[in-house]
């Protein structure tokens, strides 16, 4: 019986085009960034010239470039310290309430089904200095017109608080989904005992979850060094440079600028800041988080 | 604290959370159906008094954001439906056929794809398209596509298949039926609706893709609906209301598809995202 499905053949076929495509479009870009990284390629010319660590040297004395690693430092403070503690503050809210959990829980979570893209126009408008939302709320209480995008010092912020806004409730809804999965008995328990609604959240839920807060980390520190669209929409990385991401600072060198040698050397040093963000998260913080089981 | 008060003070801090989530999307929906800018800033918050219905029309029509719209259906559409095919394949070999150390190695590859940052593969995979000869045209999006949703499909569906019990292809066999018989007849119809669930979640995630379709394309007739909306507002930077049309062009489709699907769409990126 065994005969049928042990098919060699049959196997490299059903395998092949999948694997093909996945060596294709992320290992073999891998390799080509890296050898890319060390030319001085244009992108378009006959010759690739080899140029050392030269590119590497640049970047790392681009006092540009370190704007835009600050600022993917900035989406990661952001999330981690203002997007976390607050995910986990709603995450308990709905689990605790009885009436409408289920509009809660599909509310939150629509924002970060839509286009970054349409998030990024929407909030524009709302941004906008003469007729968007934000000004018209803060002239109710007597605030002069503020130019959030293309102000220098409310730029930045202003597009961490649409990153926060789209990508929180997706957060919400995975801690939640860890919470409601915590045997009853835990909470019920602590209840006889004359416990608290608070107590029983900071005191047994909080401490469960931890392995899931862990992972909601992760995720929005990868998230943050992934940051682009959003950016590219709403500011081009302006005004000066001053919302630029290292991500958008490739794009600008590699395609527009055509100094895809250059370009690369950043996609390589995404990769490595990324890489290096997420080990010294996992030495340093998610390994102190022990396996929880109940 | 009286219980009343205590009982109700989660649901003022939900509600406003609400608040925030939704009015951002109320205010755009009031001013698509202002007649004018000055007409949105007299009145920011409140509903309309006169409806502009024509501001819709200029949007789909002059704007052509119903251009956009299919060109963003029907490549959403192929390529979630060739990355499953082939993602669906892959899984069944790596996970119900018997090729012992290559099962493991294949699928632990796969695995790899899920931990890297794709946006920094963006550089070589311009050049790739490039060289296929296919930069400005549509197949420079879908064939990233497909291959981008390849590991969290395969995963996905992998992770289900292995919960079929192997009792079912031992019937089958009896039966005379060969691996692809297996595949086709047996497994993809008890796949389904994990199937449903990826061909979703890969769908917004193809409907939604900004970076590739903004730099691989520059023909305007065959652009996306979010390059387009990018396009759109900044050729009618000034037209306000006429620019809220045309997200409530681009964001219907995904709240319908939300509506209905709601549990499907939370369970499917839920699960990636835990897994992954």
């Amino acid at each position: 019986m065994n005969k049928a499905l042990k098919n060699p053949f049959v196997f490299t076929l059903f395998v092949f085009p999948g694997l093909v495509l996945f060596l294709m479009f992320f290992i073999y870009p891998i390799f080509s960034s890296i050898y890319y990284s060390f030319t001085s390629w244009n992108g378009v010319s006959d010759t690739v010239k080899y140029a050392g660590v030269r590119n590497f040297s640049k970047a790392l004395t681009d006092e540009r470039f370190w704007v835009s690693v600050k600022n993917n430092g900035w989406f990661i403070l952001f999330s981690v310290f203002v997007q976390v503690p607050l995910i986990v503050l709603f995450s308990l809210l709905i689990s605790n309430v009885k009436k409408l959990k289920g509009l809660y829980k599909t509310a939150v979570f629509m924002p970060s089904i839509m286009s970054t893209a349409v998030i990024g126009i929407l909030w524009g408008f709302i941004y906008e200095p003469n007729i968007g939302l934000f000004n018209k709320l803060i002239g109710l209480l007597g605030i002069e017109p503020v130019y959030w995008l293309s102000d220098e010092r409310f730029a930045m912020l202003s597009i961490l608080i649409t990153n926060a806004w789209q990508w929180t409730g997706f957060y919400i809804v995975m801690v939640l989904a860890a919470i409601l999965s915590i045997p009853g008995e835990l909470d019920e328990a602590a209840a006889i005992d004359g416990a608290t609604g608070i107590q029983r959240a900071t005191r047994i839920t909080l401490p469960l979850i931890v392995p899931i807060i862990s992972v909601v980390i992760m995720l929005s520190i990868a998230g943050a060094m992934k940051a682009a669209d959003i950016v590219i929409v709403m500011t081009k990385g302006g005004p000066a440079g001053s919302t630029e991401v290292m991500a958008t600072y490739m794009i600008k060198y590699a395609i527009t600028n055509f100094k895809y040698g250059y370009g690369n050397t950043i996609a390589v040093l995404i990769f490595v800041f990324t890489l290096v963000v997420t080990a010294l998260y996992q030495l340093l913080v998610a390994r102190r988080t022990e396996r929880i089981e109940y | 604290m009286p219980r009343t008060l205590r009982k109700s003070l989660p649901h003022v801090a939900l509600l406003s959370y609400l608040l925030v989530i939704l009015f951002p999307f109320l205010f755009v929906l009031f001013s698509s159906v202002k007649k004018d800018n000055n007409a949105i800033a007299l009145n920011p918050f409140g509903i309309p008094r006169e409806f502009a219905f024509n501001n819709y029309v200029e949007a789909w029509v002059n704007a052509k954001i119903s251009n956009y719209f299919f060109n963003s259906l029907y490549i959403s559409v192929l390529a979630s439906v060739v990355s499953i095919l082939l993602a669906s394949m892959f899984a069944f070999a790596v996970t119900r056929m018997r090729q012992g150390k290559w099962n493991t190695i294949l699928y632990g590859l796969i695995l790899i794809g899920m931990l890297i940052p794709n946006n920094a593969l963006m550089l070589p995979i311009y050049t790739i398209v490039r060289k296929l000869g296919i930069l400005n045209t549509h197949l420079a999006l879908i064939i990233p596509y497909i291959a981008n949703a390849i590991p969290f499909t395969i995963i996905i569906l992998a992770a289900f298949m292995r919960t079929l019990p192997s009792e079912i292809e031992e019937a089958a066999v009896m039966d005379g039926l060969k691996a692809p018989g297996i595949f086709a007849k047996i497994i993809v119809p008890l796949t389904v609706p994990a199937m449903v669930t990826v061909f979703i979640i890969n769908f917004l995630g193809n409907w939604n893709e900004f970076l590739l379709a903004n730099y691989f394309l520059s023909n305007d007739e065959l652009r996306t609906l979010p390059v387009g909306m990018v396009q759109f507002r900044d050729q009618y930077q000034m037209n306000y209301a006429q620019m809220s049309a045309g997200i409530v062009f681009s964001v219907v489709p995904v709240i319908v598809i939300y509506a209905i699907l709601q549990e499907k769409i939370i369970e499917g990126v839920t699960a990636g995202g835990v897994k992954g």
